[in-house]
């Protein structure tokens, strides 16, 4: 089964077109970089694989199961691209909220709380209220609520943003070693060389066309950069419209 | 611990940290000085003619105030409900948490349960200390404002219900104008519906409406036996729950219709 797919998806917004039958699988494992210029479409297809948004036509489903059904979000960690924390709330306590909501309970709780500190280096301000915080600390508290309890799918929107190069390191250490532990990953992302370096797959979206979709092997021509196949494809895409 | 419980618990601490409860808590104590100085007066009216001691209006007076306040409070619980779902979608707050294998009306109920929490404790505050002064300054019995602040909570819930609802699609300061304006005109048309017939709009109001004024008045009607109240208290109890439990299940369903942070 797979992780997540979206089948022959459009999204419309009154007259304007967000997405245009897009079709997209990501199996169990795999790690996916969903690519494309601003308003190509990857907070919508985002939105709708977390049930926020219907599609117009198509399915969506996670984990075989429709997303706007609670059970199908069981085992989703998630990132936001814009991340907005309770200001007054302290770094541990919010953790602790998230996990129970993930169905984390007791012991094992205060455990995954302890695990995302230590792992985004926030161990030393887990008493600190969330709006005391930098805006790099902050995404960092987003990646540790993401990651907690081992997600099985891991959707992380922009998930570098606000993030000096250090945090950008750890970013993408977090990613590979969720990789490593077999959580399927799916990141929306502009930063085209972290995506070369944690995912296996690209799907490249523009105008809410997927353009390409496949193994970096595969979307690449010979000694061709992520940089090069992509504006290829999208230049080559608004050039044929 | 239940997913709706967590969710409620930081409804209402996310409710209590908000600015308006501030504005709330000072009406408030303004309030209760004010019903303090009401309750203490110890002058004569001249009624028909005939003068007659406060202590005699004490039952119609303490009716009025009750009915005052328990008005204010459901207006208050629309005030805080207007804002306390609306504004975690506004900031995407919402998005983070329904990303969690977290349903929609869980979410949507447990907001409702923050605002009506902060509203329910401003409700037993007010109306507590004025049951209480009545009780000890004009020898009212305590039932009858027990009963009438079971319909105060049952409006509260029916009128913040609504207003959350109207906050999906809506901006704040509509809401809460449009919970005045339901408030008032549901008012009004019990009003008119306790002193004779009424018709046309305010005619419908009184008929399928919530009944609030016209329970709040049933509930009070033991304290003013110089005044005999029309109507069925059974039935207006039952009216009320229907418009409290439709309420909620509206506020459900146009939540989880909604299609979040675009």
């Amino acid at each position: 089964m797979d992780a997540l797919e979206l089948a022959c998806v459009s999204k419309r917004y009154g007259g304007r077109s967000a997405l245009s039958e897009v079709s997209l699988q990501l199996e169990e494992g795999a790690a996916l970089g969903l690519l494309g210029p601003n308003g190509a479409g990857k907070t919508t297809a985002l939105r709708l694989l977390l049930g926020f948004a219907r599609p117009s036509s198509g399915g969506v489903s996670l984990r075989g199961q429709d997303p706007r059904d609670a059970r199908a979000r069981v085992g989703v960690g998630y990132l936001p691209e814009r991340l907005v924390l309770p200001e007054r709330t302290r770094v541990d306590d919010f953790l602790r909220f998230h996990g129970s909501l993930a169905g984390i309970g007791g012991a094992d709780r205060e455990q995954a709380v302890h695990d995302a500190l230590k792992l985004t280096d926030l161990a030393s301000r887990a008493r600190d209220r969330l709006g005391t915080l930098s805006k790099g600390l902050r995404q960092r508290v987003g990646f540790a609520q993401a990651l907690m309890g081992r997600p099985a799918l891991l959707l992380l929107d922009e998930p570098t943003s606000g993030l000096d190069p250090l945090g950008v390191r750890d970013a993408r250490e977090w990613i590979l070693r969720a990789r490593e532990q077999g959580t399927t990953i799916l990141v929306s992302s502009h930063v085209l060389s972290e995506v070369e370096r944690t995912c296996d797959r690209v799907a490249i979206l523009h105008e809410g066309s997927l353009l390409a979709d496949g193994r970096l092997d595969e979307v690449l021509r010979d000694g061709e950069s992520l940089e090069d196949a992509f504006v290829r494809l999208v230049r080559g895409e608004a050039a044929a419209s | 611990m239940s997913g709706f419980l967590v969710l409620s618990i930081e409804a209402v601490r996310d409710a209590a940290r908000r600015r308006i409860v501030a504005v709330v808590i000072v009406l408030s104590f303004l309030s209760l000085l004010g019903i303090d100085g009401c309750t203490s007066c110890a002058g004569q009216v001249t009624v028909n003619g005939q003068t007659q001691e406060m202590g005699e209006l004490a039952g119609i007076t303490g009716t009025l105030t009750f009915g005052i306040l328990g008005f204010w409070c459901i207006l208050l619980a629309g005030v805080l409900a207007a804002e306390h779902l609306a504004q975690t979608l506004i900031d995407g707050s919402a998005n983070l948490t329904l990303a969690r294998p977290v349903g929609r009306s869980a979410f949507a109920l447990a907001r409702l349960a923050g605002a009506l929490s902060i509203a329910l404790i401003m409700t037993a505050v007010l109306l507590g200390a004025t049951a209480g002064l009545l009780f000890v300054r004009g020898s009212l019995s305590l039932g009858p404002p027990a009963v009438a602040a079971g319909v105060v909570v049952l409006g509260s819930v029916t009128i913040g219900a609504l207003s959350m609802a109207a906050s999906l699609y809506l901006p704040r300061v509509a809401c809460m104008l449009l919970s005045v304006f339901a408030l008032a005109s549901t008012g009004l048309a019990n009003l008119v519906g306790l002193f004779g017939e009424t018709k046309g709009v305010l005619g419908g109001i009184d008929a399928a409406g919530p009944p609030i004024l016209g329970a709040l008045a049933l509930a009070l009607d033991p304290w003013i036996p110089q005044v005999e109240v029309p109507g069925d208290p059974v039935m207006a109890w039952i009216r009320l729950g229907v418009w409290a439990v439709g309420s909620v299940a509206l506020l459900a369903l146009a939540f989880r219709r909604l299609e979040l942070g675009r």
